[in-house]
């Protein structure tokens, strides 16, 4: 669309003040902003109105520049980071340059903080729209830049998320790198022998990912690795990746022998600590890649393993690589982890019958499935209790946060289906059992109340107890049990209660796994709990507001499988947005170099985070060269520079005193 | 036959976000909606948990870019008839329903409605607590902004058709079908309240109980009343109960499931209402509090310190007194059975929801015997696909949801079906796969 060459037009500006359906003008007098604004000359129309970004809203301010040949809108509303974009469309669409609008907020900014002091609020936000006519009306129509996208996703996790999120890109046609940080596909839930709601095997529904993965000829898995360094941005990113060698590198006879000879025996992560296993070792039989791997960090490199395989196959001094790739887009699947108890939280550490519920997950599996009695630490097991909401729901005062973190007031939302599921399964195996289910609320939202109500029928017996009260668990080894746990019963009237039990188990929460590395390396926001950050929860709930992070699964908040699915699905989708379309519009918000100011002293350099400036010869000297689309237009390099050289785009100094005058007009220095 | 690359059905949020992921991935899309506007459920809304944006404030910009997106086309009043395989593709028969306006001519300017002298309380847009009348705008933010006329309530006297300033209004429209060819559907018909026929909370008779819908509508900005009074006199309330799970986890009126929304949107009314009315007393009658999403159980802890009463009991039956004030009987705890009696003078029941349209003899994708939601064939790994192939589910049409969740099931229904649209899921689904590859590191 043809611009009019609104640049050495007079200024003509129209403000629009909006009411958010009360949200604004139940505090700020709007009609006396409006009015107040409509005396500025350069002002040729100011009103105000209920929903400016609705329809009718859109359609006055395309009407009103047409009408009254407006060339320069301003919208006092809610955050830009709602609607900016919205009416920087309907400006375009008008024929104006984008960038001659100005987005002011006095709703976050103004009705919310000072609901108290509506007159004062009604004056802010009058001088918060004088300033903005000062910049706009001082505003160059900027031109946003365009970059090739990188036709190719990187998905960091290969759980089910992460294998989602690149069978959903590469049936896209999109080309995808899936790098698992583990030397094994598939994630939790193939620790899983029986997910809810359907009761099918977690390796099964797995392992039908992974061989559809593994089927696409779009998608390239690399397990052992990791992200290491990143730089670049949405469109274009280089990513190093560091590649540890499995240190088993062909299907030779004799593995199983070494895994059975292999002298290091260690706790077994995949069992929760529950059994050992050896420094090489596979989770499971049918673990993918199907090749043992080596665990590095306790292997002593002795070689009896060798003996197994006629030192074949193995090679226990193998080279670490590291290797550069481009991608375009990157999703986050990197999961969760369960939370581990305190030493001594509800008598956990004190007594091995004291488990998690992962780790009943794991015993169960790994229980002979002949046996009829529950047998464990050559215990029987005749009564249990489950212990809801641990590492979740945490309230300041009652509970004790880990060392240098803050409480998980967060609720783990699929335990109670879980414990409820696993106290079924059990009623099932063992008929004769007991089974106490101590809880806060039960929460098998959605079509899982069915868990809960076959819990009821198998007689699991309930107790409520209060949110600030934590359940007293004391080794009591007598002829009711080897635990009894006191606590209050809301259920009876706030009794106090002594429930017995041989194994206690702790319903424990989500936390994501620990990824602070890859939270810097692509500067990712994350919130409560360290559960990465959505770009907005309704209008980008699968986006980070790091453009080109993609958010999939557990690493954004605690989900089911099924939620992660969907997620994953969605957050898939939104990166094919970018993928499938050959370039983007870069922001014009950047900065630029004066180079007949610049001297080459290079402080901007180091000042920038996104290595987006360069020194280089130009101009006959050593100049700094800023890379548009690196750049991410902070402003950062504009204050170091001593010759005044750098001007950030859109926001020059000139803009921005003007802006501060305008705001200031009238008032007196004290 | 008019060719579109997807129908979309409903145009609530879930169906708005999928139409407008597949329309900005390049792909022709119709939206079906079967009321006068699209906005669905979220447009009537006051606030939205967990962050109390105004519900307006996110809808109408999605409605806006929904009607203004060049590869979205949108026809309202329309519901599909009739869904068919056809090949590859499927035929779609669209009901039209008649506006009885020319939308071409109306500018949404309100003459008609002001002209009609047929006053009617609807389960529209003010779930009946404002007036309408038989012809005029749906609501302020409707999406179209055209008059629409209601010819069940219409008496056909033509007063509105002297007012219209631009001759809009037709009273020789009249319903009709249209074909249409489509290479992929989405069903995002989304849900309704269960219905209030507990007798035991007075089968929808007592004035001043009301729905947790008709209490979102009476906090919000454009609320009907023009504040928080209750329906019955116009008092202003001073103690008002909310009652958890009032149609759900009830095999008695056969919801078993829980809603998944409703504590949450109870506590949300409950936090809006001590701001509203700061010397009331809000109290919600529970058996689980269930606020297991993102930000949600902070939620529940925020109410708490503004003084919302939580009290746990299940609610055995409402009584109306004279006054219209109303007694709840609460069995407290459940092992010895006490029953206490409160008197509150405003009952919000928090209903569950339901599925709104059933697409038995429209097409032919099964429903789940026990919910009646659409129902999922793989519920695990692939949470959008429905029995026939090609047909996909978003929103609370597949199963209750907040409105998060309905946004991003809309996205994921979209990627499945532009996954369908370029061969790749066909091929998925008749297992035309290449040879495993090995991975060795
Ligand atoms: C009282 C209440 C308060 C709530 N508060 C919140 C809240 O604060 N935060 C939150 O996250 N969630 C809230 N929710 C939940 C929220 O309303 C839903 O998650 C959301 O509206 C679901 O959107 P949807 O698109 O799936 O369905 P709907 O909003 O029901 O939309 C479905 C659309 O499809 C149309 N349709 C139906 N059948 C057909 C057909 N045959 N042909 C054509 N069109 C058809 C309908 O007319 C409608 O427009 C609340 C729910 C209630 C009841
Ligand atoms: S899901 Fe249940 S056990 Fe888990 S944190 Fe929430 S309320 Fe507690
Ligand atoms: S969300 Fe709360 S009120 Fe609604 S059915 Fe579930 S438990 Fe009951």
């Amino acid at each position: 669309m043809s611009q009019r060459t609104q640049e050495n037009e007079e200024p003509r500006v129209g403000v629009f003040v909006c009411h958010c359906g009360g949200n604004i003008s139940d505090v700020v007098d709007v009609e006396k902003v409006a009015k107040t604004i409509s005396k500025d000359p350069r002002v040729k129309y100011a009103t105000h109105f209920m929903f400016m970004c609705s329809d009718p809203g859109q359609n006055m301010v395309a009407e009103k520049i047409k009408e009254l040949k407006l060339n320069r809108v301003i919208v006092a509303a809610c955050s830009p980071k709602l609607h900016e974009l919205t009416f920087r469309k309907v400006v375009a669409k008008s024929g104006l340059n984008p960038y001659f609008y100005e987005h002011v907020n006095i709703r976050e900014q103004d009705s919310w903080v000072h609901s108290h002091e509506p007159e004062k609020a009604t004056e802010k936000a009058i001088r918060l729209i004088e300033g903005a006519i000062e910049r706009l009306t001082r505003q160059n129509p900027l031109k946003p830049g365009k970059k090739k996208t990188v036709p190719h996703a990187l998905v960091i996790g290969g759980g089910v998320a992460g294998l989602t999120a690149a069978l959903e890109l590469a049936r896209r046609d999109i080309p995808v790198t899936l790098v698992e940080k583990s030397p094994f596909l598939g994630g939790r839930v193939t620790q899983i022998d029986n997910i809810y709601p359907t009761g099918e095997d977690g390796k099964d529904l797995v392992d039908d990912l992974i061989q559809k993965v593994l089927k696409n000829d779009l998608i390239t898995v690399r397990t052992n690795t990791e992200v290491v360094d990143a730089s670049g941005s949405i469109g274009d990113y280089q990513v190093t990746l560091k590649i540890t060698p499995r240190g088993v590198e062909e299907d030779v006879e004799g593995l199983d022998k070494a895994i059975e000879i292999c002298p290091i025996s260690v706790d077994n992560e995949f069992d929760y600590g529950t059994t050992k296993r050896k420094a090489i070792y596979k989770p499971y039989p049918k673990a993918v890649p199907n090749l043992p791997a080596i665990d590095w960090n306790t292997c002593t490199r002795c070689g009896e393993c060798l003996k197994a395989t006629n030192n074949k196959g193995i090679n226990l001094n193998p080279e670490f690589k590291e290797d550069t790739i481009r991608v375009g887009a990157v999703v986050m699947a990197t999961g969760f982890k369960p939370y581990e108890p305190l030493p001594g939280e509800y008598g956990y550490g004190e007594d091995p019958n004291v488990i998690t519920l992962p780790q009943l997950i794991r015993i169960m599996e790994n229980m002979d499935p002949n046996s009829k009695e529950f047998i464990y630490n050559g215990r029987k097991i005749k009564k249990i209790a489950f212990i809801h909401c641990v590492g979740s729901r945490q309230i300041e005062g009652v509970h004790t946060p880990k060392e240098g973190k803050e409480l998980n007031t967060y609720c783990s939302r699929v335990c109670c289906s879980t414990t409820l599921w696993a106290a079924n399964r059990l009623k099932k195996r063992f008929p004769d059992i007991h089974m106490f289910d101590l809880y806060r609320d039960i929460r098998t939202y959605q079509f899982y109340e069915d868990i809960y109500e076959e819990a009821s029928r198998n007689n699991v017996v309930f107790v409520k107890f209060p949110d600030e009260e934590i359940p007293q668990v004391k080794i009591v080894k007598d002829d009711k049990g080897l635990f009894r746990i006191e606590t209050t019963d809301i259920l009876l009237r706030g009794k106090t209660v002594a429930v017995p039990a041989d194994l206690v188990v702790l319903a424990v929460g989500i936390e994501p796994n620990p990824i602070r590395d890859l939270i810097e390396i692509f500067s990712i926001p994350y919130g409560s709990g360290g559960f990465l950050l959505e770009g907005h929860p309704k209008l980008r709930p699968v986006e980070s507001s790091m453009e080109g992070i993609f958010l999939a699964g557990t690493a954004q908040a605690p989900m089911s499988i099924q939620e992660t699915i969907i997620a994953a699905t969605a957050a898939a989708g939104k990166a094919a947005t970018i993928l499938t379309k050959p370039e983007i519009e870069l922001s014009p918000f950047v900065a630029s170099v004066n180079l007949d100011k610049c001297e080459g002293t290079g402080r901007c350099v180091q000042e920038c985070e996104y290595n987006a400036i360069e020194l280089k010869e130009a101009n006959g000297g050593k100049k700094a060269v800023i890379d548009p689309s690196l750049c991410a237009g902070c402003g950062a390099c504009v204050p170091v520079c001593p010759n005044r050289a750098i001007t950030l785009e859109g926001y020059d100094i000139d803009q921005i005193l003007a802006q501060v005058e305008g705001m200031l007009k009238g008032v007196k220095a004290e | 036959m008019e060719k579109f690359d997807a129908v979309i059905v409903g145009g609530g949020i879930a169906g708005m976000q999928a139409a407008l992921d597949l329309g900005d991935q390049g792909y022709k899309v119709l939206l079906l909606e079967k009321q006068a506007s699209i906005g669905g459920t979220m447009i009537q809304l006051s606030k939205v948990f967990p962050t109390l944006d105004c519900a307006s404030c996110i809808t109408t910009p999605k409605m806006s870019a929904v009607s203004s997106h060049e590869n979205i086309t949108l026809w309202t009043l329309a519901e599909p008839k009739k869904i068919e395989p056809n090949g590859d593709r499927f035929k779609v028969t669209v009901f039209q329903k008649a506006r009885y306006v020319n939308e071409k001519d109306c500018t949404g300017c309100g003459e008609c409605e002001q002209a009609c002298p047929v006053i009617i309380y609807d389960d529209g847009y003010d779930e009946s607590l404002g007036p309408t009348k038989a012809v005029g705008v749906p609501f302020a933010t409707a999406m179209p902004q055209k008059a629409v006329l209601h010819d069940d309530y219409c008496i056909f006297c033509g007063k509105c058709a002297r007012a219209c300033p631009t001759d809009a209004i037709d009273f020789t429209q009249r319903d009709k079908e249209i074909e249409v060819d489509a290479g992929t559907v989405i069903l995002a018909t989304g849900f309704l309240q269960t219905p209030t026929i507990k007798e035991e909370y007075g089968g929808g008779r007592f004035k001043n109980v009301i729905t947790g819908k008709q209490m979102d509508r009476i906090l919000a900005p454009t609320s009907p009343f023009g504040g928080v009074y209750r329906p019955g006199d116009g008092k202003i309330p001073d103690s008002i109960a909310f009652v958890q799970c009032a149609g759900s986890r009830d095999k008695s009126i056969g919801v078993p499931y829980c809603s998944a929304v409703c504590c949450m949107y109870a506590i949300k009314q409950a936090t809006l209402l001590s701001a509203a009315l700061p010397l009331a007393d809000i109290t919600i009658y529970y058996m689980d509090i269930r606020t297991f999403g993102k930000g949600h159980e902070e939620f529940y802890e925020q109410a708490k310190a503004m003084g919302v009463n939580f009290v746990r009991g299940k609610v055995a039956k409402i009584k109306e007194k004279e006054d219209g004030n109303l007694i709840v009987r609460v069995e407290t705890f459940g092992e010895d059975g006490r029953i206490e009696e409160f008197e509150h003078d405003l009952v919000v029941l928090s209903l569950g929801l339901v599925p709104q349209w059933y697409p038995k003899g429209i097409v032919n994708v099964d429903i789940d015997e026990t919910t009646k939601f659409i129902k999922l064939i793989k519920p695990m790994t692939d949470p959008t696909l429905t029995s026939m192939p090609g047909i996909f589910v978003a929103g609370t049409a597949g199963g209750p949801k907040d409105i998060v969740e309905s946004i991003i099931s809309g996205s994921a229904a979209a990627m499945k079906a532009a996954e369908w649209l370029n061969g790749k899921l066909r091929d998925a689904f008749f297992a035309k796969e290449l040879d495993v590859k090995q991975v060795t590191n």
